[in-house]
C-alpha cells in the first residue's frame, strides 16, 4: 500500500469514529462537518460548492488548463438554464444572481486551489443591477478577505464577472463620473486613513480601470471612513469598500500585464485599455534597466537603499547593514532544512548572536523581504575578535558558548546558505557567489589537468566532518599550481574589503618577519596598526606576551600570506571596486577568487513562536454565560448565581417539540433542528451538574465559558466538553477546535535520531529506505521526509497529548465508546494524524506526526506548507489532531462576521499533489550539488530564469513520481534544531533590557553602525510611538471593565449605561512606556540634536496632559 | 457656445426665452456679453419672476445700454470693476483664446488710469454703471485687436489691483453678490496660479463690503513673461522678483542685508490698548485622569446649555429623564452622540444629556431640516425641538448656539492678520515674508499700501510660524532648518526687522514646540526664547483671545477645520469659510472628538467660543478667506509655505504670501509674491 493510500486509510478509520460519536445526537449535527477531498475539483465541491460540481472539473481538466477551467465553469453555472415557468419576475431575477453569484465562487475557488477563504468571504455577494440606459450589468460585491485570494486572482474574481456577463448576455457597467471619482477618492483615502496599498496608482490610473472594467467592482464597507462622493445611487455605502479597491488597484492595476494575458488565452473582448498601465510600467521599466547596470556597480560599491533598514525596532537588532563588509555573506545552496524562504545560518553564529533561534525572522536586504533562520554547520560561521586581541574562527555552538563574554567585536557573521529558488521566487537578479569550496572542487574536477582520482574530493568536499576536509596550505597551493586552480577559500582572504594601501601596509609588516618563517610553524610578528587590516580581511591570530605583545599566525595562515602576498602593491586605478583584489592577483602566482563579493544587510524580525492557540480570555467551552462569571468568565461562578439569563437557540425535537441542545432528541430520539437564538433564563447550576455527573468529574470550579455566541446560530457547545477540557488543561477556539500554533519551517530530510523516532516506528510508518536508498538500520542514517509527515515541537507533542487524553475523556465518559489515543507521551502520538490549517484559508491540510523538534518550530515538507498556502518567512499556522477536528468542529459555532469562517476546516485535503498546491513549492531546489557552470553564470548578473538549465528544482519533476521522491539537498547539517531555540527578544523581560542588548550587540558587529541604530530606534520606534499614543491618548474611548462596552467618547452621564465607572482605553502608561529608556538612550549616545529636541517636545506634550500645572505650581511653592 | 450660454444663464437660476437666447448668440462676443448681462440682472431691479424667463425685451434694451448696437466707441474710461466681473465669467473663454498678455495689459492699463483719476472712479454712480459696463465691453474688445493697442503702454507698475469699483454696484448690499465664483472651479480651471488669484473672488466680494471706496490692493508681479516693464515712471513702485526668469526688473526690491535686520529690543511708547482675554498656557489643570474627560464633557454641554438655554423657545427645555411617557413634544438641549442613515435615507441621531439618552428621526421629506441635520456633527451640542410619534421621535427644529449680529465698532488703527509662515522649511517663502516686513515699516509698497502700513498697530500669527521638528515622518528632508530653537531663532530675526511699535501675537499651530492636544499651551520660552526677547512680541495659547484696542480677537489656528471639512457635506479646506461660520454657530471650535483633532480633557473646555468676538482668525489650511458674517470678521490668513507634497496631492492650491489687513475696519489683502 503507498503512502498515501495508506494516510487515506486511517483517515477513513478516523472519520469512522467520528460519525460514530457524532451519531450520538449529542452534538449540533449527527455526522462530522469536515467533508474530505482528495483533490482540488473536491476541495472546491467540499468548500463551496455546487454539489457535482467536482466531477465536472475533473472532466475539464483533461484538456484544459486550471485557468481555462475556472472560467469554462463559471460560464457553465451561471448560463444554466432553470425552470422560469410560473416566477415571478422577482424570483428570476434572485436565481440569476444566485447562479451568478455561485459561478463566481466556484470559479474563484478553482483559482485559489480550494484553500483560501476568498471565494467564501471575499465576495459578499453578486447582483444584476440597471444603468441608466435601462440595460441589466453585474456587479460583484467584494469584502476585506479578498486580499487572501492575493492580487492575481482578485484581478481574475474580475474576469470571472466579466465571462459571466458575456454568458448570460448583460451589458457593460457604466460608471457615472461620479461613480469614477468615488473610486478615486476611495483609493486615495484608503491609502491615508487606512493602510498602504502594495501598489499606489495614480488617480489617473485609476479613472483608466474604474471608467473601463466591464463589471462593477463595488462592495461591503470594511472602514469606518467615510467619502465625499456620498449618497451616489448604486453605491450602497458612503464608507471605504476596502475589498473592491483591493481588487481594483491590487488586482487589475497592479497585476495588468498578467491580467491581459489571461484575456487573450480566454478570448475575451474589451481589455487592450489594460495595455495602457504596461506601457505606462515599460516606461518605467527601461528606466529601471538602465538603472540595473548602475545596480551592478551598486552591488559592488556596496550601496543600495534597503528597505529592511528603514525600520529600526526596538529590541530587534540590526545585523548588518546593507551590503556593508562584514555582514551575512552570500552562499548558494540548500540544506535539508532551507527552502521556502528559510535560509541557513551556521548555529555559531546563532549563539553568538543570541536574537537567532531557529525559526527567527530576519528581514533581509535581499534576495526577497524576509526569511526564516535555520541552523546549517556545514556553511562558514562567524570570526570574532576577542577581548585579548585574539581574532578566531568559530565553528560550532559549542565554541561561541565558550567564548561568551570576551567578545570585542564580531568580524564577520558569516554565511547565509540562500537556494537558487530564492533568487527564482523573487525574480532577483543572481548575485555573485561566495568563493567557496564546493565551487572549488567543481574547478578542480573541471580542470583539464585533473584525472578522476588524483584526489580525495569527496572527502575534501565533507563538510559534515571538518577534520576530513582540511587541507594544509602548503597542500593547498600545490593542488593550485598542478591543476591551475583558484586558490582554496580557505587560505583566500578578504582581500578586497581593504584598500590597497591598506594591504601594502600588511605586506610591509610581514615582510619585516617573512625571513623568520619557518614552514609548518607560527609566524610572530611585532604588534602592529596593521594587526586591523588581518582583521578585517579575516585572517585568524592571536596574541601573545604582556611587554612585548605579538601577533602569532598559525603555519598555514602565515605560508598562505606570505606566498600570496610577495610584494607590495602597485597603487594604480584605486577608484575601481575590485581593485585591490586585481592588484594582489597582479603578483600572485595563483589566482585569488573574492572571498565574499556579496555581503547580505539583516536585521532581526519576528521571534519564532510555538504556542497552543488562546483567545482572550481563554474559554475551555463555548458556552455563554454574559457576565454572570466575572472576569475570568468561570462557570461554576456564574453558576452560583442559579439562573442566569443569555441569548441562546436551543434545538427543537420534530417528532415531541422538546426542546435540548441535541442533534438527536434525548426524550425521544427523533432528530431536532435549531431554533432561533433569543434571550432565555437557564438553571445553569443544574446543567453543571448534570454535565458534571455525566462525565464523572467532580472539580468543575475551573471551567471558563464565554460572555455570549458570536455565532448564528448561537446554539451553545454541550458543557461536558468543557469539564472535560479543563480536567486535560486544553482550550479551545471559536470553532470548537483545540489548536497549536508554530512558526513554519521546512524539511526534506531527517536524522531518525535528532527527531526522536525509532527505526522500528519509522518502518511502521512506511519508511524503508534512507536517502541515499539504503535501508533504514539506524537512526542516524538521513531519511528523506515523506511529504505529509510533520515534526511538531516539543511543547506541541505536550499540549497535544493533552489534547489526545481529552479525546479519550470524551470518547469514554461523553459517548461511552472506547478510547482511541491512549497516550502518555507524546513519543506515542508518533503515527496519529492531525490536521494543519493557516488563517485566512478554509481548508485543512492532513498530515502525520513523525518526530519532535526542541525548536519552536514545526518542520514539515515544503509541499505541506504550500499546500495551507504558506511559506517560511516566519508564517505560523496551527496543529490540530484530526480526531478532535472531525468530532468538535461545527460549522455552527463559527461567527457569523464577515471572516468568520477564515481559519475555519470547513473541507479536508487528504493527499497533497504538488501541482494542486502554491507554486512557490516549484522552486524548491533538489540538486545534491551545484555545477561550475551555475558558480559561473552568478558572476554574470543574469535574471534567475535565465539560469535555470543549470539547476534541478521540484518543478521540473510536477505530474513524476520524482515529485516525491529523491529532493535532495547540496549542504549538510547535521543538527535540524541546533543553536539557540529560543530568541533572545523573548527571554530578556523589559523593553529596556532588549534595547540594551540591541545595542551591544549593534556596538559589536562590524557590519552595524551603533549610532544609527540608536538612532532608528527613536525615530523609527520610539517616537512614532510615544507620538501616535499621546495623539491616541487625546482621542480615546473609553471601557467599562464590568460590562465590557466601549464608548466612542465619554457619556455625559459619566457611566456606562450599567452603572459601572468606565476606564481609559489608552492609559497613561502606554503613552510613556518609551519615554523613559528614549531618555536614557538620548543621554547616552551621541543622538542627533533633531531627534534629541523632538523628544523634548513631546515630553513637554505629555507632561502638560498628565500634570496639572496647579500642582506644578504648588511644587514650586514648597521652594519658593 | 450654445450650451455654454445656456449654461451660464442656468447656473444663476435664469431662464433665456427663445427670443431672448436668439438676440445673444448673435452678438459678436455672446458670452462676454452674457455675463455682464448677469451682473446686471442679478442686481436687485430684477424680480425672480423676470428671471424664469428672461424675454428678449430686456435683453434688447441691455444691447442697447452697452452701446453694441452702434458704433464702438473708441475711448472708455477705466472701469475695472466690470471688467472683473467679466473675466469671472468669463474665465473659459478668455484662457482658450490665451489672451493672458492681453489681460495683464487691461490690467496695467487700468491701473494707471486710476492712479490719474481717483475722483472719477470714486464718484461713479449707480446710475453710471450702465454705460461704465457698455465702455468696459469695448475696452476689453478693443483690446483683443492688436491694431487698437497702440494707446496700450504698459505701465511698469504692474500691480494687480482687484478694483474696488464693483462695489458702487451695491454698495448697500454686499453679501448679495451674486456673482460669487466658486472658487476651487476657478483654480480648476487656470492654468496659471497667480493669475488666477488676481481674478479672486473673494477679492471682489471683499471690495463690496467697502462704502468707503478703499482699494484693495495686491501687490503682485505678473506671470506673463511677454511683459516689458518701463522703470521711467516708477517713483512709488516696487516691484519683487518672479517667477518668470525673463523679466527684467529694474525697480527690483533689494534684500536688506541679514545683519541690518534690527533687533527691537527697545520699547516704544505707543499707547497699546491690548489685553489678553483668555490664555490657557499654564492653565492646564488637567492629569490625564479619567475624571478629568467626565469634566471636560460636562464643562462642554454646561457651556454651551448655558448659551442655548437663554433662547427663548428652549426657556423650558427638559432633562432627557423627565420627559414623561405621555409626552408629546420634546424640548431638550443635548450632545450628538451618533448619526447614522437609515435603508430609507432618513437620519436616525443619537442625542444624550447627562441623564439619558434619546434616538431622534430626521424625516428626509422635512427638506429644511434634513439640510440642517446634515450640519450636525458628532458631540456638538444643540437645541432640539421634536415630536413624539409612537414610539419615534422625530425632529421639527434643531437650535444653534448660533451667532446674534455684533455692533459695528470704530477702529482706528490696522491689524494685520498671518499664520503657516513655516519658517525652517525649504518652501518657506522668505523673500515674500521679507517683503512683507518692510511694507510694515513703510519700507515697501505704494503709497497707498504704504498709507495702510502707518497704521498698522498689531500683528498676529495663528500658529505654524516656524515648521517644526518631527510632525510628520522624515521632515527633515524637508527642512532647512533642523533644529527648533534656530526655526524660532530665525523667526525672530525676521519678526526683530518689524517695527517695536507693532504688537505681534504668536499662538502655536500643530507645527509648533507644543503639546499636540487642544486646546495647546504657548510656546515654551526654552525654545523660542529669542522671540520672548524682543520686547513687542506676546506669546498666547491656542485657542486665544486677545481685545486690540476693544477689537475682541479670537484667535485659533484650526486644526478643527480638518474634521469639519471630511465630515459635513460641501465642506471643504478651500471652503473654510463656511466652516469658520459653522464653527461660530456651533460655538466650539473643535466639536468633533475622537478623529484627527486631539482634545486635552481639561477641566474646562477652552474650545467653547463663550463670546462672539470681533474677529475670528484662523490658519492651517494655507487658504485666505475672508467673510463678515453677523458682524463678525472672519479671517482665514493664508500662508507663507508653497504648495507642499501633501497639498500636491490633494490638489490644494495654497494663497502663498497674501496677507489680509483689516484696516479701520475694512478688510484688505496685501499679497507679496
Amino acid at each position: 500500500m503507498d503512502y498515501f493510500e495508506g494516510l487515506e486509510k486511517e483517515t477513513k478509520e478516523l472519520y469512522e469514529i467520528a460519525n460514530m460519536a457524532r451519531s450520538k445526537g449529542l452534538d449540533a449535527q449527527t455526522e462530522t462537518e469536515i467533508p474530505l477531498a482528495k483533490d482540488l475539483a473536491e476541495r472546491v465541491e467540499g468548500l463551496v460548492g455546487p454539489e457535482g460540481i467536482a466531477k465536472r472539473i475533473k472532466d475539464l481538466e483533461d484538456d484544459m488548463s486550471r485557468e481555462e477551467v475556472a472560467f469554462k465553469i463559471a460560464a457553465e453555472i451561471s448560463s444554466q438554464e432553470f425552470d422560469e415557468v410560473g416566477k415571478k419576475q422577482r424570483e428570476i431575477d434572485t436565481e440569476r444572481e444566485r447562479l451568478a453569484d455561485q459561478a463566481v465562487r466556484t470559479a474563484l475557488a478553482i483559482l485559489t486551489e480550494g484553500v483560501v477563504a476568498a471565494p467564501l468571504e471575499g465576495i459578499a455577494k453578486v447582483k444584476i443591477k440597471k444603468n441608466s440606459d435601462n440595460s441589466e450589468y453585474l456587479a460583484v460585491y467584494f469584502a476585506g478577505p479578498i486580499r487572501s485570494a492575493g492580487g492575481t486572482a482578485a484581478a481574475l474574481a474580475v474576469l470571472i464577472g466579466d465571462c459571466i456577463k458575456v454568458a448570460t448576455n448583460l451589458s457593460n457597467y457604466l460608471p457615472t463620473d461620479s461613480e469614477i471619482e468615488r473610486y478615486v477618492e476611495e483609493v486615495e483615502l484608503y491609502e491615508s486613513e487606512v493602510t498602504n496599498l502594495q501598489y499606489s496608482p495614480k488617480p489617473d490610473e485609476v479613472r483608466l480601470a474604474a471608467k473601463n472594467i466591464p463589471v462593477e467592482v463595488t462592495g461591503e464597507p470594511t472602514d469606518n471612513v467615510e467619502v465625499s462622493h456620498r449618497d451616489l445611487e448604486r453605491v450602497e455605502t458612503n464608507n471605504i469598500r476596502g475589498g473592491a479597491l483591493l481588487a481594483m488597484v491590487e488586482g487589475v492595476i497592479q497585476k495588468s500585464a498578467k491580467v491581459l494575458k489571461y484575456t487573450h488565452t480566454l478570448k475575451l473582448d474589451g481589455w487592450t485599455w489594460l495595455e495602457e498601465y504596461s506601457k505606462e510600467k515599460e516606461g518605467n521599466e527601461n528606466s529601471s534597466n538602465q538603472e540595473e547596470i548602475s545596480d551592478e556597480e551598486k552591488i559592488k560599491s556596496g550601496k543600495d537603499d534597503a528597505k529592511y533598514i528603514q525600520d529600526i525596532i526596538g529590541g530587534r537588532p540590526v545585523l548588518g547593514y546593507p551590503s556593508e563588509k562584514g555582514g551575512f555573506r552570500l552562499r548558494y545552496g540548500r540544506s535539508r532544512n532551507t527552502g521556502l524562504a528559510a535560509m541557513g545560518v551556521n548555529p555559531a553564529t546563532m549563539q553568538l548572536l543570541e536574537f537567532l533561534a531557529v525559526g527567527t525572522q530576519l528581514k533581509i536586504e535581499r534576495p526577497g523581504k524576509g526569511n526564516c533562520v535555520v541552523p546549517v554547520d556545514s556553511i562558514e560561521g562567524p570570526l570574532v575578535k576577542l577581548k585579548n586581541g585574539n581574532v578566531v574562527r568559530i565553528s560550532t555552538v559549542k565554541e561561541a558558548k565558550a567564548i561568551k563574554g570576551q567578545i570585542a567585536e564580531i568580524l564577520f557573521l558569516g554565511d547565509m546558505l540562500v537556494a537558487f529558488g530564492e533568487f527564482l521566487r523573487n525574480n532577483q537578479t543572481l548575485l555573485p557567489s561566495a568563493w567557496c569550496e564546493e565551487w572549488w572542487i567543481e574547478i578542480i574536477k573541471n580542470s583539464p589537468k585533473y584525472n578522476e582520482g588524483d584526489l580525495d574530493l569527496e572527502k575534501l568536499g565533507d563538510f559534515k566532518n571538518k577534520e576530513n576536509s582540511y587541507i594544509s596550505a602548503k597542500d593547498a597551493f600545490e593542488i593550485s599550481k598542478k591543476y591551475d586552480v583558484p586558490l582554496h577559500p580557505n587560505y583566500t582572504y578578504s582581500y578586497n574589503d581593504v584598500s590597497i594601501e591598506d594591504l601594502n601596509s600588511l605586506i610591509k609588516w610581514i615582510s619585516k618577519f617573512k625571513n623568520s618563517f619557518i614552514e609548518d610553524e607560527e609566524l610572530k610578528l611585532d604588534l602592529s596598526y596593521s594587526k586591523r587590516i588581518l582583521e578585517i580581511i579575516g585572517v585568524p591570530h592571536t596574541l601573545e606576551g604582556k611587554e612585548n605583545p605579538q601577533v602569532v599566525l598559525n603555519s598555514d595562515d602565515a605560508y598562505s600570506l606570505i606566498h600570496t602576498l610577495t610584494e607590495e602593491l602597485a597603487i594604480e586605478d584605486n577608484l575601481k571596486n575590485d581593485s585591490t583584489l586585481n592588484a594582489v592577483n597582479k603578483i600572485s602566482a595563483i589566482e585569488i577568487k573574492i572571498k565574499a563579493p556579496i555581503y547580505i544587510g539583516t536585521r532581526v524580525g519576528r521571534p519564532e513562536k510555538s504556542k497552543e492557540r488562546l483567545m482572550k480570555p481563554a474559554p475551555h467551552v463555548l458556552f455563554p454565560i454574559g457576565n454572570a462569571g466575572g472576569s475570568r468568565r468561570l462557570v461554576a461562578e456564574a453558576s452560583k448565581k442559579g439562573k442566569i439569563n443569555i441569548e441562546i437557540s436551543r434545538m427543537r425535537c420534530t417528532n415531541c417539540q422538546i426542546s435540548s441542545f441535541q442533534s438527536l432528541c434525548p426524550h425521544c430520539g427523533s432528530p431536532t433542528e435549531v431554533g432561533t437564538p433569543s434571550r432565555k433564563n437557564i438553571n445553569l447550576s443544574g446543567m453543571l451538574r448534570k454535565a458534571s455527573e455525566n462525565v464523572n468529574v467532580r472539580r468543575v470550579d475551573e471551567i471558563k465559558g464565554v460572555i455570549g455566541m458570536i455565532s448564528e446560530s448561537k446554539l451553545p457547545e454541550p458543557l461536558e466538553k468543557g469539564i472535560l477540557r479543563a480536567k486535560n488543561e486544553v482550550f479551545t477556539f471559536k470553532d470548537a477546535t483545540i489548536r497549536h500554533d508554530s512558526t513554519d519551517l521546512p524539511l526534506t530530510h531527517f536524522i531518525p535520531k535528532e527527531i526522536g523516532v525509532t527505526v522500528e516506528k519509522l518502518k511502521e510508518m512506511g519508511y524503508e529506505n534512507d536517502a541515499y536508498g539504503n535501508e533504514i538500520e539506524n537512526e542516524k542514517q538521513i531519511v528523506e521526509l515523506k511529504v505529509q509527515d510533520v515534526v511538531i515541537s516539543n511543547k506541541c507533542g505536550e499540549y497535544l497529548v493533552n489534547v489526545a487524553n481529552f479525546m479519550d475523556d470524551l470518547l469514554n465518559k461523553f459517548y461511552s465508546m472506547d478510547k482511541f489515543y491512549n497516550v502518555n507521551l507524546k513519543e506515542d502520538l508518533i503515527g496519529h494524524l492531525i490536521v494543519g490549517l493557516a488563517p485566512h484559508t478554509s481548508a485543512g491540510v492532513l498530515g502525520r506526526i513523525v518526530g519532535f523538534t526542541n525548536a519552536l518550530a514545526c518542520y514539515a515538507h515544503p509541499y505541506f506548507h504550500s499546500a495551507k498556502r504558506r511559506n517560511c518567512d516566519s508564517d505560523e499556522d496551527s496543529i490540530m489532531l484530526l480526531l478532535d477536528a472531525l468530532i468538535n468542529f461545527s460549522k455552527s459555532y463559527l461567527p457569523r462576521t464577515r471572516g468568520g469562517s477564515m481559519d475555519a476546516p470547513l473541507v479536508l485535503s487528504s493527499r497533497i499533489d504538488p501541482e494542486e498546491i502554491d507554486d512557490e513549492s516549484h522552486n524548491i531546489d533538489v540538486m545534491e550539488k551545484l555545477s561550475l557552470d551555475f558558480f559561473n553564470k552568478t558572476q554574470e548578473f543574469i535574471k534567475p530564469s535565465d539560469a535555470l538549465d543549470l539547476v534541478d528544482n521540484v518543478s521540473m519533476h510536477l505530474g513524476t513520481q520524482a515529485q516525491y521522491e529523491n529532493l535532495m539537498f547540496s549542504h549538510h547539517t547535521s543538527n535540524i534544531h541546533a543553536g539557540p531555540n529560543i530568541c533572545l527578544y523573548k527571554t530578556l523581560p523589559s523593553m529596556k533590557e532588549k534595547v540594551e542588548s540591541q545595542i551591544e550587540l549593534a556596538e559589536k558587529i562590524r557590519a552595524v553602525d551603533q549610532r544609527g541604530v540608536v538612532e532608528g530606534v527613536l525615530s523609527s520606534h520610539f517616537l512614532p510611538d510615544i507620538m501616535g499614543n499621546a495623539r491616541a491618548f487625546s482621542k480615546q474611548k473609553v471601557r467599562c471593565t464590568t460590562c465590557n462596552s466601549k464608548y466612542r467618547r465619554m457619556p455625559l452621564s459619566g457611566k456606562c449605561k450599567c452603572g459601572a465607572n468606565l476606564i481609559l482605553s489608552v492609559p497613561k502608561g502606554s503613552v510613556v512606556k518609551y519615554l523613559e529608556i528614549s531618555r536614557d538612550l538620548v543621554a547616552r549616545y551621541p543622538i542627533t540634536h533633531y531627534l534629541t529636541q523632538r523628544l523634548e517636545i513631546q515630553e513637554f506634550g505629555i507632561d502638560s496632559l498628565f500634570e496639572s500645572d496647579k500642582s506644578k505650581q504648588s511644587s514650586l511653592d514648597v521652594f519658593l | 457656445m450654445t450650451t455654454k450660454i445656456l449654461f451660464k444663464f442656468a447656473e444663476k437660476g435664469i431662464n433665456l426665452s427663445p427670443e431672448a437666447y436668439e438676440k445673444i448668440n448673435s452678438l459678436e462676443d455672446p458670452l462676454d456679453f452674457s455675463s455682464s448681462l448677469i451682473v446686471k440682472l442679478k442686481s436687485q431691479e430684477f424680480s425672480e419672476k423676470d428671471l424664469m424667463s428672461l424675454n428678449d425685451s430686456i435683453v434688447e434694451e441691455f444691447i442697447k445700454i452697452l452701446g453694441l448696437d452702434q458704433s464702438k466707441k473708441t475711448e472708455s474710461k477705466s472701469q475695472k470693476g466690470l471688467f472683473t466681473y467679466d473675466k469671472e465669467n468669463n474665465k473659459n473663454n478668455q484662457f482658450e483664446t490665451n489672451e493672458k498678455d492681453i489681460n495683464s495689459n487691461i490690467n496695467a492699463d487700468y491701473e494707471e488710469k486710476i492712479r490719474v483719476e481717483p475722483n472719477t472712479i470714486n464718484s461713479h454712480t449707480k446710475t453710471k454703471i450702465s454705460s461704465e459696463i457698455k465702455e468696459s465691453r469695448k475696452t476689453a474688445n478693443k483690446y483683443k485687436k492688436p491694431d487698437s493697442c497702440k494707446n496700450i503702454t504698459l505701465k511698469n507698475e504692474y500691480k494687480k489691483h482687484n478694483n474696488s469699483e464693483n462695489i458702487t454696484l451695491k454698495p448697500d448690499n454686499s453679501e448679495n453678490i451674486a456673482l460669487k465664483p466658486d472658487n476651487s472651479e476657478n483654480i480648476a480651471l487656470k492654468p496659471d496660479n497667480s493669475k488666477n488669484i488676481a481674478l479672486k473672488p473673494d477679492n471682489s466680494e471683499n471690495i463690496a463690503l467697502k462704502p468707503d471706496n478703499s482699494k484693495n490692493i495686491a501687490l503682485k508681479p505678473d506671470n506673463s513673461k511677454n511683459i516689458a516693464l518701463k522703470p521711467d515712471n516708477s517713483e512709488n513702485i516696487t516691484l519683487k522678483p518672479d517667477n518668470s526668469e525673463n523679466i527684467t526688473l529694474k525697480n527690483e526690491y533689494k534684500k536688506s542685508d541679514p545683519d541690518k535686520f534690527k533687533r527691537n529690543l527697545t520699547s516704544h511708547d505707543v499707547d497699546f490698548d491690548f489685553k489678553i482675554i483668555q490664555d490657557t498656557s499654564k492653565k492646564s489643570y488637567t492629569s490625564g485622569e479619567i475624571g478629568n474627560l467626565i469634566a471636560y464633557f460636562k464643562s462642554r454641554y454646561s457651556k454651551i446649555s448655558n448659551i442655548l438655554s437663554k433662547r427663548p423657545e428652549l426657556k423650558a427645555y427638559q432633562k432627557i429623564n423627565d420627559i414623561e411617557e405621555g409626552a408629546r413634544d420634546l424640548n431638550v438641549i443635548v450632545m450628538v452622540r451618533d448619526i447614522r442613515a437609515t435603508k430609507n435615507g432618513h437620519k436616525i441621531v443619537e442625542f444624550e444629556d447627562e441623564t439619558g439618552e434619546i434616538n431622534v428621526l430626521f424625516h428626509k421629506d422635512n427638506q429644511e431640516l434634513f439640510k440642517a441635520s446634515e450640519k450636525l456633527v458628532k458631540d456638538e451640542i444643540i437645541g432640539l425641538i421634536a415630536e413624539k410619534k409612537g414610539t419615534l421621535n422625530v425632529a421639527t427644529r434643531i437650535i444653534n448656539p448660533g451667532v446674534p449680529r455684533i455692533p459695528r465698532k470704530e477702529m482706528d488703527f490696522a491689524a494685520v492678520f498671518t499664520s503657516d509662515i513655516h519658517i525652517g522649511s525649504l518652501t518657506f517663502l522668505e523673500d515674500a515674508f521679507v517683503r512683507f516686513t518692510e511694507w510694515i515699516n513703510g519700507d515697501f509698497g505704494s503709497e497707498e499700501q504704504r498709507n495702510i502700513a502707518k497704521d498698522v498697530k498689531y500683528l498676529i500669527v495663528a500658529g505654524d510660524i516656524v515648521d517644526g521638528i518631527g510632525i510628520y515622518p522624515n521632515q527633515d528632508k524637508e527642512l532647512a532648518i533642523k533644529d527648533i530653537t534656530e526655526q524660532y531663532d530665525e523667526a525672530a530675526r525676521l519678526l526683530g526687522n518689524i517695527r517695536g511699535d507693532v504688537k505681534i501675537i504668536i499662538t502655536p499651530g500643530n507645527h509648533d514646540a507644543s503639546r499636540v492636544a487642544e486646546p495647546q499651551p504657548a510656546v515654551p520660552e526654552k525654545y523660542a526664547k529669542s522671540l520672548y526677547e524682543l520686547n513687542n512680541v506676546e506669546f498666547v495659547s491656542n485657542p486665544a483671545v486677545v481685545s486690540l484696542d476693544g477689537w475682541n480677537t479670537l484667535i485659533y489656528h484650526g486644526r478643527g477645520f480638518d474634521d469639519l471639512a471630511m465630515t459635513i457635506k460641501g465642506f471643504s479646506h478651500e471652503k473654510n469659510d463656511l466652516i469658520m461660520e459653522e464653527l461660530l454657530n456651533k460655538r466650539h471650535l473643535a466639536p468633533i472628538y475622537g478623529e484627527r483633532t486631539p482634545l486635552a480633557s481639561e477641566l474646562e473646555d477652552h474650545l467653547v467660543i463663550d463670546n462672539i468676538p470681533d474677529i475670528f482668525h484662523t490658519g492651517h489650511v494655507h487658504i485666505n478667506t475672508y467673510k463678515h458674517y453677523n458682524g463678525v470678521h472672519m479671517i482665514n490668513s493664508g500662508t507663507f509655505q508653497t504648495q507642499t507634497e501633501f497639498q500636491k496631492i490633494y490638489n490644494i492650491v495654497p494663497t502663498c504670501a497674501e496677507v489680509p489687513v483689516l484696516h479701520k475696519g475694512v478688510y484688505k489683502q496685501l499679497k507679496f509674491i
